[in-house]
């Protein structure tokens, strides 16, 4: 296969990754508000399962690597469990943490756990086979389909595709659910949220568990893409990679989110590949990849706290809003009804200016 | 008595880590009292002394206590400038403590890989001359780190005599207790955290040459390890409280080498950072009941 065709397929690959762990990352923070910077332990455990499961039993003796499970599952279950444990983990740090902590307590709570989590993945050998990590894991259906090594690649850049318009599919019907409605009614005022009778708690709860499910999924199919794993792919610094680039690409957006998982993780990465690389120092084009991101954040929450592809307003008409009485009687009651669009503008999530869904009339007649 | 011999020479180095680590919560908690917000740029201050003083030390050949001085001069002009150019312009927009948290991510981003940048990932160490260990009694100490030691209690007695005595002591205490009142009493609000924005960077150039130089070879993230063991004292001890934050050093530093005794010493960071979740969720408040800011 041509060169560039095989860059193009890793690329396409990688992007489709990413736009599932932003699409999980954004119901955590897009759709709840919940600022979570563990978000990678989640895309960790994910990938840690699934692998553990499809793995063969460890030999330390004969191949060097050792670690727990080890069953030889297929994929599809090992995939669904991978999820289910970075869910269970969110559930655990989220019942213990969601209910009592203002908003950066919990980020701090979150980077703790998932400090304490890398470092014992990488000093426990016989969990996950320490910092050296676990390889040869084996990738889906490869054995099922015999396809040679090129072909195999296309088979699985269209199996991560498939699962991120499945991700991606349920996360806008999850948006535009009651659910979704209530989580950003909690997101924008929580104490409005209370009044009508929502259990805060347990819809950022919700929230978090259902975000970190994606994150385990795409973790998995992470995982799967290089086949090896170790801790040092799941630094820190990894999660504030992937929030940056939900944050500019349109945080509560779907859209916004892949297109910030296009821009961000894929852009950044492999188009400084191409920058010619200072001898003297090689992990200078690393050092400035993330310096960039930094910059990105400030100037992003700075001039677009929206991202690029704001979350889309919600639009009714007034007299939708009105009793059909009022409506109808207009003019004979003395109150003059215009039929107004009224666009409520989503600015709590990240806009300075607290003016938590403050209504805009705009004045558009519908041509009467 | 084996262990006992093992837990009080620990306690001995606990001592030595609480010292490092009591500059620097003193120097982030009172940030915190004044402007209400969680500067996660905090440790990557502390790298950033750690490497001015690096270079007065390496490249220029000076001593390295010529490097120290320096670098808590630098470190609080850039933590000062820091706060002018982009912390004040989202405080004055009333941005909500995530968003300050978020900028101040950004900010340590840049700074960490700054650093990174130039120096690289290679440890580098400090010319000093660490001097023969002493025994004293069952304690095992080099003359560096009692230097170390000793330079804690002079910053802790002098933080308390500017807090307790001074007329800006005062006032820093006012604005972390109520910006709104200080603001009516007449006290000048803005030059009070330009102030604390120069202490606290002031003491986290300190602290980070002083961690430097006890764990003797670093590297640029050293800070940023550092600042959630930094933040475990800080909230033990309540945040915003500098005499907390001197307790909860006392009892991070003297916890975490300890606890080296009994467990495999990779894990010594993790035990701070055990506390720091435990004080989160169980007592955010610290011990030393505060005012509730969690």
């Amino acid at each position: 296969m041509p060169t560039i065709v095989f860059y193009i397929l890793t690329l396409a690959t990688f992007a489709a990754i990413y736009g599932v762990l932003a699409l999980g990352l954004n119901v955590q923070w897009g759709y709840a508000g919940i600022l979570n910077f563990m978000y990678i332990a989640f895309v960790a455990v994910g990938g840690y399962v699934t692998s553990l499961l499809m793995l063969p039993p460890a030999q330390p003796a004969l191949l060097g690597e050792s670690y727990v499970l080890g069953l030889n599952w297929p994929f599809i279950p090992a995939l669904i469990v991978g999820g289910l444990a970075a869910a269970l983990l969110a559930f655990i740090v989220g019942l213990l943490s969601l209910k009592r902590l203002r908003s950066d307590y919990f980020a701090i709570v979150t980077v703790a756990v998932a400090l304490v989590l890398w470092t014992i993945a990488g000093n426990d050998t016989a969990l996950v086979n320490g910092w050296d990590g676990i390889s040869a894991i084996p990738q889906p259906f490869f054995n099922a389909l015999n396809l040679d090594y090129n072909s195999y690649g296309f088979f699985f850049l269209g199996l991560c595709i498939v699962i991120l318009i499945i991700v991606y599919i349920f996360s806008e019907r999850l948006y535009r659910s009651p659910f979704g409605r209530a989580l950003r009614t909690v997101r924008e005022d929580e104490l409005v949220a209370q009044g009508l009778g929502k259990n805060v708690f347990s819809l950022r709860l919700k929230a978090f568990v259902i975000g970190a499910f994606i994150a385990g999924i795409g973790g998995a199919l992470l995982v799967m893409s290089v086949g090896a794993f170790n801790p040092s792919a799941w630094t820190t610094g990894e999660t504030f990679f992937i929030w940056a680039a939900l944050l500019l690409g349109g945080s509560a957006n779907n859209r916004g989110a892949l297109l910030g998982a296009l821009l961000v993780p894929v852009l950044f990465s492999e188009a400084t590949r191409f920058l010619p690389s200072v001898s003297s120092s090689p992990q200078l084009i690393d050092a400035l990849r993330y310096i960039a991101i930094g910059i990105l954040i400030i100037l992003t929450v700075a001039f677009r706290p929206q991202g690029l592809l704001a979350e889309r307003r919600f639009k009714v008409r007034r007299s939708k809003l009105l009793a059909p009485e009022l409506a109808a009687a207009g003019g004979g009651t003395g109150i003059h009804v215009e039929d107004e669009v009224i666009a409520a503008e989503h600015s709590n999530l990240v806009s300075p200016d607290s003016s938590a869904g403050e209504d805009r009339e705009e004045e558009a007649s519908d041509g009467r | 008595m084996q262990i006992i011999q093992s837990l009080l020479l620990s306690f001995g180095f606990g001592l030595i880590t609480a010292s490092v680590l009591a500059i620097a919560a003193v120097g982030l908690t009172l940030q915190f009292g004044v402007t209400n917000y969680i500067n996660f740029a905090y440790g990557d201050l502390l790298t950033f002394g750690v490497y001015i003083a690096l270079v007065i030390n390496q490249r220029l050949g000076l001593s390295i206590w010529v490097g120290l001085v320096i670098a808590i001069i630098a470190t609080a002009i850039l933590a000062w400038l820091i706060n002018i150019f982009l912390l004040r312009p989202f405080v004055a927009r009333n941005s909500p403590p995530i968003i300050m948290l978020v900028v101040t991510l950004g900010i340590s981003l840049i700074l960490q890989n700054a650093i990174l940048g130039i120096f690289s990932e290679q440890f580098q160490s400090y010319a000093v001359n660490t001097g023969t260990t002493l025994h004293l009694g069952p304690f095992l100490f080099t003359p560096l780190q009692l230097v170390i030691f000793a330079l804690a209690l002079i910053t802790m007695l002098g933080i308390h005599i500017l807090l307790r005595y001074t007329r800006l002591g005062k006032a820093m205490r006012a604005v972390s207790d109520s910006p709104e009142l200080a603001r009516i009493s007449g006290i000048n609000t803005r030059f009070i955290v330009n102030v604390v924005w120069l202490l606290a960077g002031g003491l986290a150039g300190l602290s980070g040459v002083v961690l430097a130089l006890n764990v003797s070879s670093f590297t640029p993230t050293l800070g940023f390890g550092f600042l959630f063991v930094i933040f475990a004292a800080v909230i033990l001890g309540g945040i915003g409280r500098p005499y907390g934050a001197m307790i909860g050093a006392l009892v991070v530093g003297v916890a975490t080498e300890m606890s080296a005794t009994f467990i495999s010493s990779e894990y010594k960071d993790a035990i701070a950072l055990v506390i720091l979740i435990l004080a989160l969720l169980l007592r955010p408040q610290g011990i030393f009941t505060s005012r509730g800011r969690a």
